[in-house]
Order: C-alpha cells, then structure tokens, then sequence
C-alpha cells in the first residue's frame, strides 16, 4: 500500500503536526499557564479532530479572492449610491446597532481567539483557533469598510468605539464578551464557538443578513454572504471543541454543562437587542423573533440536545423561561429605546399602523393586551406636543446589563427582579438565570462595570442628566440620538426623494 | 433517469436521482459528507469533482464556492446536481479495511428456508457463477414481486461461502414484503438481488477487543462477522450479547455455544427481555444495552463496538457505550432506515457524523 494516495487528513496531519513539540528549557505547565487550572482534564490532545483542513497557503487564497469580489460590489454600491435604495432611513437603525454594538464584538473575537491560539497545549487546537482570529479581524474591518458608505450619509455610524466603551446599551455586548475574554480558554471557546457561533448563532446572523437583503441594503447583503462562508470553519470548531472536551474525561462533563447553562443565558440575554431589531427597526420584515426562536432554538437546538444528551449534557437551565419570553421581550426592549432615545447613537419611533398589524399577527393577544395599549397611549401624547421621554438612567442587571425591563414569565405585568447578598453589598438581577451566574463567580461579577452606577458616581465626564451624560456620549438630540421623526436622517431622507416618505406600507419584501 | 455516483476515497458507489442533491444522496445512502448549513451558504460540504459534470445550483453562494473554486472543479455537495455519472472526493477518511467488493445485480435460486424462530425464517439463496464475493456484515437489495422498491436483508452466511448466502427474515406485521418472502416464497424460486452493500465491517486492523451488540433479526451481520473473524483466526477478544424477548425468539444458540466451548476467546451472552415461565430462563434479562453495562461494569473503553438491530435498540445501545466512555470513533453501527425515517434524515444535529 506504499504507493496509495494519501488521505485529506493525513497530508494536513503532515502540514501541521510537526510543527509542535515538548519543551524541555521550561516545563509544558509553564509554557501553557492557562488550560488546566479549570479543571478540564485533556488525557490525550492527538485524539483531537481538526474541524476544517485548511492550510495558510489556501486560506490566503481564498479569503483575498473573498475581498476582491466583496470590495467590488461595496464600490459599485456607492458608485451608483445604493444608499438611496434602501427601504427606508429607519432601516439604518439596524446597521447602527450593528456598528455599535457587533462589530466591535468581531474584534474582540479576533484578541480571543488570538489568546486561546497561543494557550491550548495542542497544535491541532491552536491552528484552528489562530485562523479564526485572521477571520474575526477581516470581520471587523469589513463591517467598518461596508458601512462606512453609509457613514457619509447618516449619523450615528462615526464613533463606534467610542460609543462601545460609553453607551449603558452597548455595556450589554461589551460585558458579555469581556467576560468571555477573561475566562479560560476552555470556557472562552465554548462560550464564543459553542453557546454563541453554534447554538445561537443563526439568530444573530440571519436576522441581519436576511434583514439587509428584505431592506435593500446590498452591501450588507454581501459583506454576510461574505463572512458566512467563514462561520461555516467557526460552527465545525465549536462542535469539535465540545465533543472532544466532553469525550476526554467523565469530569468534564460537569464543567461543560456549567459553561453551557451560563452561555446560553448570556447569550440569550444579548439576542434580546436582535430581536428588537428583527420586530422593530426592520421596515420589511423578516420573520418575528418568536417565529426565530421557534425555528432555531426550539427546532434545531433541541435537535442538537437531544444528540448532546447521549454525552450527559442537558437542555440548558432556564431555556423554558426564554421560550415563554419570546412573546414579550423585544416590545419590552422597544418600549425601553423609544423612552430612552435621547441617549442612545440611534433614533426610535412608534411602530406605523402597518407595522402594530404585522405585531398583532405575530404575537396575537400578547400584542394586543399588553403592547398595543402603551403606544396608541404614547401616539396619543405625541399628537398632543408631548412626546414622552424617561429622564432617568435604568435599573441594570449586575449580570447581563440590560436594564430591567423584563417581566415574571406568567404576569407580564410584573418588573421580575432578583436580589443577592454577598460580602455586605446588595446586587440585583433581571432574572434567576443571571442571578445563578453571579452566584456561581461573584469575585468576577462584583466587579461589573454598570453604567448607571458609574455615571451617578460622576464617572461618565461628571454628567449629572440624561443631557448632560447624553453631550459625554456625542451623541446630541437630532443628529444621532431623540425621535426619528424630527432627526437630521429623517430630514435628509425626504429632501433626497423630493420630498416623499418613502417608507414601506406593508411587512412584505 | 439516474446517475452513479463514486465517492473518494471510500470508492463507495451510489445512485443519484435526477435534480437530487449530492449531499441527500450521500445521507441517504449511510455516507457522511461534512456539511453544516445544508443550503449553499457555509462551504462546510466542499468537494472536488474527480471526473464527470455536475451542475451547481443558485443556492450555491459566490462566497461560499468561489469562480477560481469552480474552475478548479470543486461543488458544494448540498448545491449541487448530476448531469452525467461522477466520482467526487471528499474530506473523510479512508477506510483500510474495506474490502470494496464491486456491487452487481443477479438472479439467485431458493435452496432452502428454515424456520428459525417462530417470527424469523431463515432464507437460503444459491448464487451462480462463483457465488457472491462480500464482506461480512453487509447486506443486498431484494426485489420481491408486487412491491415497489427494494428491501435490504443483512447476509447472515460466512464470505467463505460464496454459492450460498443465508438471509434472515422477521415477518413485520403488515409487510407485504416480509408477508412475500416467510409466507409465499418456496424452494427454487429465483429472486432478483443486488448487492453487496454497506459499511458495516470489522475493523480488523484495529488492536482492540471486540463487542456485538445485536437485537431481534439484526443478528445476521453479526453472525457472519464472527463466522467470519474465527474461520481466520481471530485472537482478540469477542463478545456477543444479543437480546430476544423470549427463549423461543432466540436462535443460532447451538451455533454460537460451540464456538464458545471452542475458542476461550469468545463470550456469547444471550439476554431474554420477557422470559416466559416456560422457558424456565436462567440466562442474562432484560435489554441488550443493560447486559451489557452489567457485563462490563458501565465501561466500554478501549473497545470497538459492533450494533446491529432495532432503531431504539441501537439509540439505547449508543447511549450506554457513551456513558461508560467509548465514542463515535469506536462505535459501529447498521441502520436500516424506513423511507419515514429518510424523510427526516436531516433534521438532526451535525454534532455525530455516523451514529
């Protein structure tokens, strides 16, 4: 059998292996500080199963053959300024939430997938995790390349970073991938490849992607089709890294579930923008975030959990009560940005009537009883000359961030609110989820940096008001933050098609 | 009209229906590709055409499939269709102990049936020209008259005797083609088969002891793989554990007691889930897969496993070999998927490649 052709995985056994070896000058414990002190017990790193086979010479050739053509149709797009074809001024809402709150996401990934490519002790693991930290940063920068197109046009797209670090909403993702960062590698890849590019993440994407193409936005379009075909290597590492975790030691196994039940809730929690987006900021709608929900969390993640299920791992803790949530959550959200608006970096209306008929279709009785109600109020207040705006910072979960907007799961008309006592300070929480996570490491989440909090102790340039915090975060009234309909977007819009509101006047793309 | 489809480097060939996607082929035909988004987007199912034409689809993304992709001939199996016969290569291992017997289409002739058990009839088909070269544990496709559609039966008979292949039967209540071939059929009739089939084999070159797991009429491929491993000479350890509901649904017992009383290097545990109290039982009860947790104290590991029978049978099978730390890489399996189950072949989970 001297002469038989070599497999594909012996030849990328070939390219890869060798470059790996035991230290001798220092310890392995000393050359790799990082993957034991968890707990994960690896027996044997060459079980390990390379999740994709690609070397550095194909990568580069594909992922440049991948820029020239998605650099292409972003130059034809605002040659021919695609801006204009978009649905509606209120669609870029969605892009700036992108900007704002994902995209700096995209390059947190690439520092941490850079860390956990130096950590692991196996090569097969630290080559797969290197190639998807050159993915994260071609991520990053493209988003930025496709939206800075629009950033001549509109506002709210200039300062993303500066935002990241400043806007309460955007400390949702920000805490959320800080804490991944600062964890073990193995809970960083299972929280971000497993919990977060596996299981939950075609409620990211396709609510974005499939939202840009229903809204015209080429651009968007294509810098996802563009970034999916590298999500495809990202999804394989995350199942393999579960598998092989769990299939190495029987003590793993109770690790992992902990690291699964914590990042699905915190997961789920940061979706809850997603599907404010999904229900609200899209003129044309996709689908609604419960019928998401339904598709790929109560469809193919059950699926995937009831194969994990053979290894011992369960349905991740309280994914009941996210189930149950689905129907309140992103009006509870939209409620909290419509009041909120004037500092936020983005702009929020009142649901058009067509839009209240689409949310009466999708969430029924839910809408009807419970939602309606408050906007036809707020439509009421708005003819009147006084469009309501809260003046005051949110109660924020110690956990998750987002402000307690959240209600019990069967009384919607109750704030759910969870409380915890350690070492003399009193925390407070959204939910049971996000309470177990503090009380599970409270050394880490004591620390939380919680907006509200930090501005009252004058540390948001010594704001005092939601104006004056509103001026730190540069996003003044009209122009990037307040009502819609009185913004600079808005203004601009009509003046660029004569005049006309061109906004849809029905769901359907 | 169909199209033959040779899959590298497992040289497996399969048919591929008209306007069929190569990927639902492969599925369903027991051949895992990779794939992930199983619509055009993710380019986890990439594959190099070898030779022959294929036709991408619209699904297939300019992203996920580059042009300089296409003109080096590769597809993305879930997008793409045939247009004449193909041998594609594909990112999975090669298998270096199959045998890859060529598949052909015959005629065979009824030499004899015995009744097994009172629900298991045991066929007996004489094969001409040379017999039937397979590899133990696999299975051919049988044409019986007035259904459409062939059904596929596990060859129960060592490789060692080619002329002569044995077929073991259950009569499924309702069959009409279980119904044909334990009821209608009789000595000389000839029956129109294809075959060989599967990749349900031993693997040999691996060191490690071996266990069947084996429930109902899914005793046959284990039959033969053992037949089969003794007549050359096996040394490593084989463990049988095959489960009936009763000691008259139980059969082959003489058979593999010899082999027991001869070689100190198998165990054949047979395992009664409802002994009746006639049968005054004094062997292993209840089902396969909690004989086999108490024969081997809840751990598997360093063993390859061997399961063949009922769909809830091998899921529970499955289930308590991953408790007692052995894993897809050592578990074997021949499933045989009604056209219900096919329909829903994908809606599980990428996580398992084969189980």
């Amino acid at each position: 059998m001297a002469d038989r052709k070599l497999g594909l995985k012996e030849k990328y056994q070939l390219m890869t292996r060798g470059l790996d070896w035991e230290t001798t000058y220092q310890p392995m414990d000393k050359v790799f500080p990082f993957d034991k002190y968890e707990g994960i017990k690896i027996k044997d790193w060459s079980k390990w199963e390379d999740p994709f086979r690609l070397t550095m010479d194909a990568y580069w050739k594909y992922q440049s053959e991948k820029e020239r053509k998605l650099y292409a149709i972003l130059d034809s797009f605002s040659q021919n300024n695609g801006q204009l074809n978009i649905s509606d001024a209120r669609y870029m809402t969605a892009i700036k939430l992108w900007a704002q709150g994902i995209t700096p996401l995209e390059y947190y990934a690439h520092r941490g997938f850079c860390h956990v490519g130096r950590h692991f002790r196996g090569a097969g693991a630290r080559v797969a995790c290197q190639m998807q930290a050159l993915d994260e940063l071609r991520h990053a920068q493209t988003q930025m390349h496709a939206f800075s197109h629009y950033n001549k046009y509109f506002s709210g797209l200039h300062q993303a970073i500066h935002m990241r670090d400043r806007a309460w909403y955007l400390s949702i993702p920000k805490s959320f991938f800080e804490d991944a960062l600062t964890s073990g590698p193995f809970e960083f890849v299972t929280s971000i490849s497993f919990a977060f590019e596996y299981v939950l993440t075609n409620l990211l994407f396709m609510p974005f992607v499939s939202g840009a193409a229903y809204n015209g936005d080429m651009a968007t379009t294509t810098f996802g089709f563009s970034a999916q075909s590298d999500e495809s290597r990202h999804m394989t590492l995350g199942l393999e890294v579960v598998k092989f975790v769990l299939e190495q030691h029987e003590d793993n196994v109770p690790i992992m579930q902990r690291y699964i039940d914590k990042w699905f809730w915190r997961g789920y929690r940061l979706l809850a923008l997603v599907g404010t987006m999904m229900d609200y900021m899209l003129p044309k709608k996709v689908m609604s975030w419960a019928e998401a929900w339904g598709i790929y969390w109560e469809e193919n993640g059950f699926a995937l959990f009831n194969d994990l299920s053979r290894y011992g791992i369960r349905l991740p803790k309280y994914h009941e009560i996210a189930t149950k949530e689905k129907l309140h959550i992103t009006h509870q959200a939209w409620n909290v940005f419509y009041t909120a608006c004037p500092a936020t970096g983005f702009h929020a209306w009142l649901p058009q009537p067509y839009e209240m008929d689409w949310l009466s279709e999708k969430y029924g009785e839910t809408f009807d009883r419970f939602y309606r109600p408050r906007y036809e109020l707020f439509g009421e207040m708005e003819k009147a000359g006084k469009r309501f705006y809260t003046n005051r910072l949110p109660f924020v979960c110690q956990t998750c961030q987002v402000p307690d907007f959240f209600t019990e799961v069967d009384n919607p008309m109750k704030q759910a609110v969870r409380h915890h006592e350690w070492r003399g300070m009193k925390f407070n929480f959204c939910s049971d989820g996000c309470k177990d996570i503090f009380v599970n490491e409270p050394e880490k989440f004591c620390q939380s940096y919680i907006p509200p909090q930090q501005i009252y102790q004058g540390n948001a340039g010594g704001a005092r008001t939601l104006q004056e915090y509103a001026a730190w975060l540069h996003c003044p009234m009209g122009s990037d933050a307040g009502d819609y309909y009185s913004s600079d977007d808005y203004k601009n819009w009509l003046k660029w098609h004569g005049g006309r509101d061109t906004s849809p006047t029905t769901a359907a793309a | 009209m169909a199209y033959q489809l040779t899959i590298e480097p497992l040289g497996e060939t399969i048919e591929v229906a008209d306007n069929q996607r190569i990927l639902d082929a492969c599925l369903r035909a027991g051949i895992w590709l990779p794939y992930a988004c199983n619509h055009g987007l993710c380019g986890t199912c990439k594959v190099q055409v070898l030779e022959g034409e294929i036709e991408h689809t619209e699904e297939a993304s300019s992203f996920a499939l580059m042009d300089l992709e296409r003109e080096e001939g590769k597809c993305l199996a879930c997008s793409s269709i045939l247009v004449t016969d193909c041998v594609i290569e594909a990112e999975i291992e090669p298998e270096p102990d199959a045998k890859n017997f060529p598949i052909r289409d015959f005629f065979a002739t009824v030499a004899r049936i015995e009744a097994l058990t009172p629900t298991i009839k045991g066929i007996f088909l004489e094969v001409a020209e040379g017999g039937l070269q397979f590899q133990a544990g696999q299975y051919v496709n049988v044409s019986v008259p007035g259904v459409e559609g062939p059904r596929a039966f596990s060859i129960a008979s060592s490789p060692s005797t080619p002329g002569e292949i044995e077929l073991n039967v259950r009569r499924v209540d309702g069959g009409a083609a279980t119904d044909y071939l334990c009821e209608r059929l009789k000595v000389g009739d000839r029956v129109s088969c294809s075959g060989p089939l599967g990749r349900f084999f031993v693997r040999d070159s691996a060191p490690e002891p071996m266990v069947f797991l084996a429930g109902g009429s899914g005793l046959s491929s284990p039959k033969s793989m053992i037949l089969d491993l003794f007549e050359c000479g096996e040394t490593k350890q084989v463990t049988l554990i095959y489960g009936a509901r009763t000691r008259a649904e139980l059969y082959c017992v003489d058979l593999f007691q010899a082999l027991a009383a001869r070689y100190p290097n198998f165990r054949y545990v047979p395992v009664l889930s409802e002994p009746t109290p006639n049968d005054a039982w004094e062997g292993e009860t209840g089902l396969v897969h909690e004989a086999a947790a108490r024969h081997f104290k809840v751990l598997f590991d360093g063993l390859k496993a061997y399961l063949c029978g009922p769909p809830p049978m091998i899921e529970a099978c499955i289930r308590t070999l991953m408790q007692g730390r052995l894993f897809e890489r050592d578990i074997y399996t021949e499933k045989f998927l009604t056209a219900a189950d096919a329909a829903e072949g994908l809606a599980k989970s990428p996580l398992f490649r084969r189980l």
